[in-house]
């Protein structure tokens, strides 16, 4: 066979390829953005993703979205504008969770013996899933940074406090009150992580009284706007095959 | 030629494989946490630990044993390091093997960071309860913002049975008993792969299409328009309206199921009490120190003044938890680690008895070992080069009394 003739020979066989081939680029795409993504979060979101008792209505709530959204956005701009597909933050946030979940059950749990109930990850699915059908309705990255962004920011809280919710049950111990989520922190001891260096709580937002999750959410989904912009770009400018030499 | 060489190639192979294979079963147990490659300057100089008691040697799960002791914030605190104003006393331990049911600093609860004051000498306790069982090195510790952990004296402690019969039970405000150590996992379980089905389905719906290579081929063509159908609209809208909602149900639901939560706490805690030492009666001055790099040992000349009302003797030079004890005057019946411990390292020149009003000048010699295991003797490379320990001299009744020594320290190579 020369090199001008084609490897398949009907259609039908053409089919098979390019669903082989479908399936085999969704496998690879899914590990690839799990591999960079998860290594950025880490370095971004660390310690607020690590442990339960750092989990808190102020920070956490604002951090993790913004560092959030990079990905997705990125890797939608990819799929969504050379090949139409509307599942790009879907298809991160799917891969971070799962390399978060191993990273978590055989790091934490299974090499430093953490509980689960205190270093399970954060999730990011409802978020990345209205992400992506904004961008399906509208095909505007404009709209999808502002509506989408914006609801990424403020979907990460309620649609974790399920999860985090029997953790904030307050409990009397020796004479202080804390949450149980403070009580796993202070059992489950981290020589390397002392209790000054957990940032949670900090900050002048004191206005609003208790309701402070919110406002927090909010100030999130604005920040995660202008993120999802340059997060954008950079898929834009890189997720291009000027890069590679044809042989 | 080329038959040696494939030769060679194909041992060396086997050779690699041999050493990765043999070093997979090699597998030592850590023996430390890193103690002795901290700067001596900072364990000589900064917190001084002594009276330490590890309650037991062996620990069954689920039993509790103390780490009990004083530490003194030493007055001369480097000025490389940040002040001890947010400090937490800590446990060093390889990961949760215990897990720290209860930690006291003068008697009150220290969950959170503290402001220490320099100069003041406190009591501590670490309640331990066992979770996994191994052989594991207990360590005091305090970590100082702006310094880094602070890594006291450790002890080997053997954890018996088995872990999987580990309870953590807690009685929470709302009257519910709940062991920590498995609440809310099945909840946690349930709620993540619920999403994650919940994203699988959304994906699977655009994946049951041809997705990369007809799109793409499609897209270039300028026909993007026509590979979004008003069913896929639909459908991707019936996604984000769910996810809404469903976000928003179960949050109400939550609050519902768990109508009282507070938020995390933090802050800091000031007032630590320090122990009320009585005046000291024994002064001491530091006349020169060396340290004599060939025969591991610390010469001191020391001016010593008496001015309590019954004679002294020196019985102990205590610096980085390494203890050098004349035997003459102290033996020690605590169990304190071996290798932190020199039974009869300590030589004084003339220790008799100093009586009340007496003035004496002494040399006194600290040599051991330890002087290089535990890395001290890098002091003389230290950007400071001071030392600084406590010394303990005993009464004639028993009474021990604490001074602290702090002085520049001149090396000798010969």
């Amino acid at each position: 066979m020369s090199a001008s003739q084609s490897a398949v020979r009907s259609r039908a066989e053409a089919v098979k390829v390019s669903r082989t081939f479908d399936w085999l680029i969704l496998f690879a795409l899914f590990f690839i953005i799990l591999g960079g993504y998860h290594v950025h979060f880490m370095l971004t979101g660390g310690d607020w993703d690590f442990w339960t008792d750092w989990k808190d209505r102020r920070l956490w709530v604002t951090v993790l979205p913004i560092v959030g959204i990079t990905f997705p956005a990125a890797v939608q701009a990819v799929l969504w504008w050379r090949y139409r597909l509307p599942f790009g933050a879907i298809v991160s946030v799917l891969g971070l969770l799962f390399g978060e979940w191993v990273n978590r059950y055989f790091n934490f749990w299974g090499w430093t013996y953490f509980p689960v109930n205190f270093v399970f990850p954060s999730q990011f699915v409802p978020g990345a899933i209205v992400l992506d059908v904004v961008l399906l309705l509208t095909n505007s990255m404009i709209i999808t940074a502002v509506i989408g962004g914006l609801a990424y920011g403020l979907l990460f809280y309620p649609g974790n406090w399920p999860v985090m919710a029997p953790l904030h049950i307050p409990v009397e111990y020796n004479g202080m009150m804390m949450t149980l989520a403070d009580l796993q922190g202070y059992h489950y001891v981290r020589t390397g992580t002392p209790e000054y260096i957990r940032m949670v709580e900090k900050g002048t937002l004191r206005t609003f009284g208790k309701d402070v999750a919110p406002v927090s959410a909010f100030f999130s989904g604005f920040v995660s706007i202008i993120i999802y912009f340059l997060w954008h770009f950079f898929g834009k400018w890189f997720g291009s095959t000027a890069f590679t030499q044809a042989a | 030629m080329k038959i040696i060489k494939d030769k060679v190639t194909k041992l060396s192979f086997v050779a690699l494989l041999i050493t990765v294979t043999a070093a997979m079963f090699y597998a030592p147990t850590a023996s430390a946490h890193g103690e002795k490659s901290q700067a001596a300057f900072m364990r000589m100089r900064t917190i001084h630990w002594y009276d330490l008691n590890w309650s037991k040697d062996t620990v069954p799960v689920n039993d509790t044993m103390t780490v009990t002791g004083k530490f003194h914030v030493f007055a001369g605190w480097p000025e490389t390091v940040d002040k001890p104003e947010i400090s937490f006393l800590n446990i060093g331990i390889p990961g949760p093997v215990f897990i720290r049911a209860g930690s006291w600093i003068g008697g009150q609860l220290v969950p959170r960071s503290v402001s220490l004051e320099l100069g003041e000498t406190y009591e501590f306790k670490v309640l331990l309860k066992a979770r996994r069982p191994g052989d594991w090195h207990v360590h005091s510790m305090m970590n100082v913002k702006g310094g880094g952990p602070i890594i006291g004296p450790g002890k080997w402690v053997t954890i018996t049975g088995s872990m999987s019969n580990f309870t953590n039970p807690i009685t929470t405000l709302t009257g519910q008993t709940i062991d920590l150590e498995t609440w809310n996992l099945g909840n946690t379980y349930f709620w993540h792969t619920f999403w994650y089905v919940f994203g699988i389905a959304y994906v699977a719906y655009w994946a049951r299409k041809p997705m990369f290579i007809p799109r793409i081929i499609a897209v270039d063509a300028g026909k993007a328009d026509s590979l979004i159908t008003p069913l896929d609209k639909k459908v991707g809208l019936a996604f984000g309206v769910a996810a809404i909602g469903i976000v928003a149900a179960t949050m109400v639901s939550t609050n519902e199921q768990y109508p009282v939560t507070t938020p995390l706490q933090a802050g800091l805690l000031r007032g630590m009490k320090p122990i009320e030492l009585p005046a000291p009666t024994v002064s001491v001055k530091v006349e020169d120190a060396t340290y004599r790099v060939p025969g591991r040992a610390m010469q001191m000349t020391l001016t010593i003044t008496n001015n309590g009302d019954s004679s002294i003797r020196l019985g102990e030079f205590n610096t980085a938890g390494v203890r050098f004890l004349d035997a003459a005057v102290h033996v020690d019946e605590t169990g304190y680690p071996d290798d932190l411990l020199a039974e009869e390292g300590l030589t004084v020149s003339d220790n008799s008895p100093l009586a009340p009003g007496q003035t004496r000048t002494i040399n006194v010699t600290a040599s051991d070992a330890a002087w290089e295991v535990y890395r001290l003797a890098d002091l003389i490379y230290d950007p400071d080069s001071r030392f600084a320990g406590l010394l303990f001299f005993t009464d004639e009744s028993g009474n021990r009394q604490m001074v602290t020594v702090d002085a520049p320290l001149i090396p000798s190579f010969s």
